[in-house]
């Protein structure tokens, strides 16, 4: 019975002793479990249960203890039952039962690398490099902060240095000059308007032949980092633009640019007079002793000779790399406007307006010195103003100017009739269905009657109306 | 210069005061630019802050950054502020989160 037993639990260690196989432990250092029999009764279970899931350094204590015991036990089964006990004795402590382990590999001291190391989170360590995109992030926006600030100053540097090179000029000239239209009193502030980081105003006004000028400087957006590294791809340059307002007794009627040839073909796609008044292709400038890189877009032959006097040419000649664009023009109304579907279209509103757009040079990499070279562009501005004034086209020239606004006003009607026409008919049904459905949603018999009849009347009396026109057209054609 | 030395060509009777240019009437001559910059930072603040994407909080934080630089000075800097400490929280909310630093996408 007691050997009956020690086989079951031996089947049983031998259970648990499988499971510790599985993990592929050494043999060697659960040794202990092949004598538990020879172990107390109460102690085994408790024994062999702690070792099983604690750390595998503490069953090398009690391995040697057992073996000790095993010593002493073997030495005596040894002698008593077998003959070659030594040889025996050697087998039980260098060898196992082979039996026993049926099915199992042997493992061999690899097993040690088959641990494995949790990595500990990145957050929780103790050092910054896990945080390289962060860092990175950081780095960049402080670099935009950079180049904000830096961009801002040069801008501002630039736009000082054009003020202090032109304020005698324009202070000469202009009884206004500076103003940002919301203090109470006409006073000069004597001071650029700043609109953006990189856009400046200033209004002069005062002054004979014209109603004001508007000076603004459109620089680079050097305050915006995404702004230079896109102008790295596509360079671009500060430019400086001025618009002359005139009233309507300082200028004659016509319209007339000449600038580079690019401008020239963009302004005629854009600009609303220059397409409708300057149908041509721009013209080489070379015909009028002017840079073959200037192109003239003209309403007549007789504007361009008479704008294109000596001085001008000079003008134009001696600075042509500055010059963007020169607008004279007494219909301007801006670039065109989409017009939305359905509205009823009215003419736009046109003004009397001299428009220059000046190149400042260093495409960019302006530096404040640059800013003295445009002091010329900016005589040339004040002499066309003056020429404009003088500037009178002759009998010829004022009919054809004539005939070219009022074909260019016809044309808009027509185009806008065939929408006004539609509008007004919606609007009459609309009234006509208001009508009948007062006339449907009156209860009253008698009352729908007296409503019919009325709207029947009125409908009546139109039509009489129109035949008696028609009538009258007639006799007036006859 | 034509302009005769003796006659003084200014007109202090014949001012006119400064009339900004009415952008309603003419869209085009305004940037879109600082407005645009404005609302994807809002949007992808929200990103950041709903689906947990700190690379998002981080583009929110350049794109408000970059309206900043392109606003104009009669803009309201109550806007300016709002989306940028929203794209602020955007990325403090992420780490708070989730500590682990941005893995890079490649």
């Amino acid at each position: 019975m007691a050997l009956f037993h020690c086989v079951v639990r031996l089947s049983t260690v031998r259970g648990r002793y499988n499971d510790d196989f599985d993990d592929g432990e050494d043999i060697a250092e659960f040794d202990d479990n092949d004598f538990a029999e020879f172990e107390d009764v109460s102690e085994d279970p408790a024994v062999d249960v702690e070792k099983e899931p604690p750390p595998r350094a503490a069953p090398s204590s009690t391995p040697i203890e057992d073996d000790e015991d095993e010593a002493t036990v073997e030495n005596e089964d040894g002698q008593d039952e077998f003959e070659d006990a030594d040889a025996q004795d050697q087998d039980m402590y260098s060898k196992y039962d082979n039996e026993e382990f049926e099915g199992y590999e042997k493992t061999n001291p690899s097993f040690k690398n088959t641990l494995i190391y949790r990595e500990v989170p990145a957050h929780l360590q103790n050092s910054w490099e896990s945080y390289y995109m962060e860092i990175l992030m950081v780095t960049g926006l402080l670099a935009y902060i950079m180049n904000y600030i830096i961009g801002k100053n040069k801008n501002s540097r630039l736009a000082q240095a054009w003020f202090n090179s032109h304020r005698e000029l324009l202070e000469s000239n202009f009884a206004l000059v500076g103003d940002d239209g919301t203090s109470k009193e006409a006073t000069s502030t004597g001071k650029l308007n700043q609109e953006n980081e990189h856009i400046y105003n200033l209004w002069c006004s005062g002054r004979v032949c014209c109603e004001g000028m508007l000076i603004q400087l459109k620089f680079l957006k050097r305050q915006d980092l995404l702004n230079v590294l896109a102008r790295m791809m596509r360079p671009a340059c500060d430019q400086v633009q001025v618009k002359v307002t005139l009233n309507d007794e300082d200028m004659d009627t016509f319209v007339f640019a000449v600038g580079s040839r690019k401008a020239m073909a963009r302004l005629q796609k854009e600009m609303q007079d220059l397409s409708e008044f300057c149908g041509d292709k721009p013209k080489s400038g070379a015909k009028y002793g002017v840079p073959e890189s200037l192109s003239i877009l003209s309403e007549m032959g007789e504007v361009t000779d008479g704008v294109m006097d000596n001085k001008m040419v000079h003008y134009l000649t001696s600075h042509a790399d500055k010059i963007e664009s020169i607008h004279f023009s007494d219909q301007f109304s801006g670039p065109k406007v989409m017009q939305e579907e359905g509205q009823p279209l009215k003419l736009p509103e046109t003004k009397k307006t001299l428009l220059f757009t000046f190149n400042v040079p260093g495409m960019g990499n302006t530096s404040p010195k640059d800013m003295d070279s445009l002091l010329p562009l900016m005589n040339m501005v004040i002499y066309s103003i003056d020429k404009v004034k003088k500037l009178r086209l002759n009998r010829e020239g004022k009919q054809k100017a004539d005939r070219n606004r009022a074909r260019v006003e016809e044309n808009f009607l027509k185009q806008t009739h065939t929408q006004r026409q539609e509008a007004a008919q919606t609007r009459r049904e609309e009234k006509k269905r208001a009508e009948k459905e007062r006339i449907m949603n009156e209860e009253d018999p008698d009352r729908q009657r007296r409503l019919e009849e009325a709207a029947q009347r009125r409908e009546q009396k139109k039509l009489e109306k129109k035949q008696m026109k028609m009538k009258q057209i007639k006799v007036k054609a006859m | 210069m034509t302009v005769n030395n003796m006659a003084d060509p200014r007109r202090p009777n014949k001012i006119f005061r400064y009339k900004p240019p009415n952008t309603e009437t003419n869209p085009t001559l305004e940037d879109p630019t600082p407005d645009y910059m404005n609302l994807l930072g809002m949007v992808f603040s929200m990103c950041g802050l709903m689906l947990k994407l700190k690379w998002c909080a981080w583009i929110a934080v350049y794109c408000s950054f970059i309206s900043f630089a392109n606003s104009r000075s009669s803009e309201d800097t109550k806007q300016m502020m709002s989306s940028f400490m929203l794209s602020i929280s955007a990325v403090v909310m992420s780490y708070l989160q989730n500590p682990q630093p941005m893995s890079p996408p490649w």
